[in-house]
């Protein structure tokens, strides 16, 4: 019994330990506004989070360019051409990361188109 | 007893859980470390290759103190392959490799100080509205001379928010004529009726339509709000 209890906790701590402070956020995907993305030919985005971690600090993210919840951005492609969200000055309109029009750098599904 | 034993499994399971998270703080902060000497390697590879596909720039940076900017008349101008493109003086006839339709003058444009875009690259568009040039109409005198056709043409995006594309025939037909895209070789690049032709930006990023030009000989495809000028009706914001 008794020592039942003792795995019992010791498994619980170790099991919270990763789930609070370390827990990865991973890959997160965007798919808002699949409609018009579908009229365009684009499939949804997919972000690496954890690789902007690596690059980044938290805080020139959040929450000056996006605020830290799933789905409360609204980002569109738009609002990136105008130097927003992805398409911030230092990120995505800058030398420092590959172009906007690299559209299949970021959305999944982008075809390759035939004609000419 | 028994008391005391529950204790002692409690301490025990306490103890391996402290040396734990002990343990995870101590990768995570290593890691961390790492991470940052590895982001600072990788920035400082970005900076070199950055350089490095910029032989032209920097040739018109170590070429450009030998040029006297008040006597252009005496300059010959080399092209990247190091030939001779051109003299200063427009009285000269010009070389062999103007007269091929060959022969791109990197310091003879620095010399200049035409207008660049915000990507340091030559704004032809605002020389055109500044009327800072005057090209010749045509290589062959014979051509009549046209002036350019002031039709603008609006292409909608597909989609639900992205402006829509007003395409300037009068900046295009300045710099060409109309069969460079109406009548092109293999087929015309764009049928001249509005609507007819089914292009996307996928195909445009592709080399397609509008990127069979931009991104190679005019402004690059990275200026997205040169084109998309158009905002889309209030309906959809
Ligand atoms: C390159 C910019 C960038 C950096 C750097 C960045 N984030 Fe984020 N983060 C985002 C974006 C984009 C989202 C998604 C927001 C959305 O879904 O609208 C996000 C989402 C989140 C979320 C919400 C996840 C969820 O599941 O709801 C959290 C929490 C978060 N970030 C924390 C962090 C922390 C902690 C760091 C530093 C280690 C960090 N972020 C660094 C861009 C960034
Ligand atoms: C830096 C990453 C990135 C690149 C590059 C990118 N997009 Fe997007 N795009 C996004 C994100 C993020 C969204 C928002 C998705 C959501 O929240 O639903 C989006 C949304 C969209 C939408 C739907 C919203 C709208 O404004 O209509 C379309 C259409 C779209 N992108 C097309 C494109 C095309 C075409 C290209 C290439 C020219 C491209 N994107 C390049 C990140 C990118
Ligand atoms: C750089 C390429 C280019 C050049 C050069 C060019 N055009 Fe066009 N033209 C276009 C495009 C793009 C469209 C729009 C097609 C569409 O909407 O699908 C167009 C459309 C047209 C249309 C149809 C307009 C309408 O409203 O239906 C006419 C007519 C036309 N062009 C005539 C000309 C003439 C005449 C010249 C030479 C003076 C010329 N174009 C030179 C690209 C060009
Ligand atoms: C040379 C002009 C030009 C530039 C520069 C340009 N676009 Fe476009 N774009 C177009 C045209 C033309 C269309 C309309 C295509 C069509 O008929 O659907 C378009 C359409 C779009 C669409 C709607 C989807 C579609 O296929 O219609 C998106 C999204 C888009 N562009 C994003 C971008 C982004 C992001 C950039 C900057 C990285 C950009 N564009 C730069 C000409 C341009
Ligand atoms: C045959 C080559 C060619 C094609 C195809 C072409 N362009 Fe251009 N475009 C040019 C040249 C050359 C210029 C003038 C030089 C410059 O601005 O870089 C120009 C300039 C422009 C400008 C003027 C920018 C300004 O600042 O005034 C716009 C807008 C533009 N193009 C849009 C388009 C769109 C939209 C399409 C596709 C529908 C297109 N172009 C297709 C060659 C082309």
């Amino acid at each position: 019994m008794r020592v039942k209890a003792g795995i019992l906790i010791f498994a619980l701590l170790l099991a919270a330990v990763p789930s609070t402070g370390l827990a990865a956020i991973g890959t997160i995907r965007f798919d808002d506004k699949i409609e018009s993305m579908k009229k365009a030919g684009v499939g949804p985005v997919m972000f690496p989070h954890d690789k902007h971690e690596k690059t980044n600090k938290c805080d020139e993210c959040h929450p000056k360019i996006f605020k830290d919840k799933r789905g409360e951005n609204n980002i569109s492609m738009k609002l990136n051409m105008e130097g927003k969200f992805c398409g911030s000055p230092n990120c995505h309109n800058s030398p420092k990361a590959f172009p906007l029009f690299q559209c299949a750098s970021c959305h999944t599904g982008v075809k390759a188109v035939k004609k000419n | 007893m028994k008391a005391s034993s529950t204790c002692k499994h409690l301490k025990v399971a306490l103890l391996f859980s402290l040396l734990l998270i002990f343990g995870f703080a101590v990768t995570v902060a290593v890691s961390d470390a790492e991470s940052v000497t590895k982001t600072k390697a990788k920035t400082m590879v970005a900076a070199a290759t950055q350089a490095a596909p910029a032989p032209a720039k920097k040739s018109e940076k170590a070429e450009a103190p030998k040029i006297d900017p008040t006597d252009t008349t005496s300059v010959i101008y080399l092209d990247t392959a190091g030939k001779p493109a051109g003299v200063g003086d427009p009285n000269k006839p010009p070389s062999m490799a103007y007269k091929a339709g060959r022969g791109w003058h990197p310091q003879a444009l620095a010399a200049q100080g035409l207008p660049k875009d915000r990507y340091g690259l030559i704004d032809w568009a605002r020389i055109v509205r500044e009327n800072l040039v005057k090209p010749r109409f045509s290589l062959n005198p014979e051509d009549d001379e046209m002036p350019p056709l002031k039709m603008d043409v609006l292409i909608t995006a597909k989609g639900d928010f992205v402006n829509d594309v007003i395409y300037p025939h009068e900046m295009h037909t300045f710099w060409l004529k109309c069969e460079i895209c109406h009548a092109t070789v293999g087929g015309p690049i764009f049928i001249p009726v509005k609507g007819s032709n089914d292009m996307s930006m996928v195909g445009i990023v592709q080399g397609q339509w509008c990127g069979r030009c931009h991104g190679k000989i005019a402004f690059p495809l990275t200026d997205c709000s040169r084109c998309h000028t158009s905002p889309k009706k209030a309906a959809s914001k």
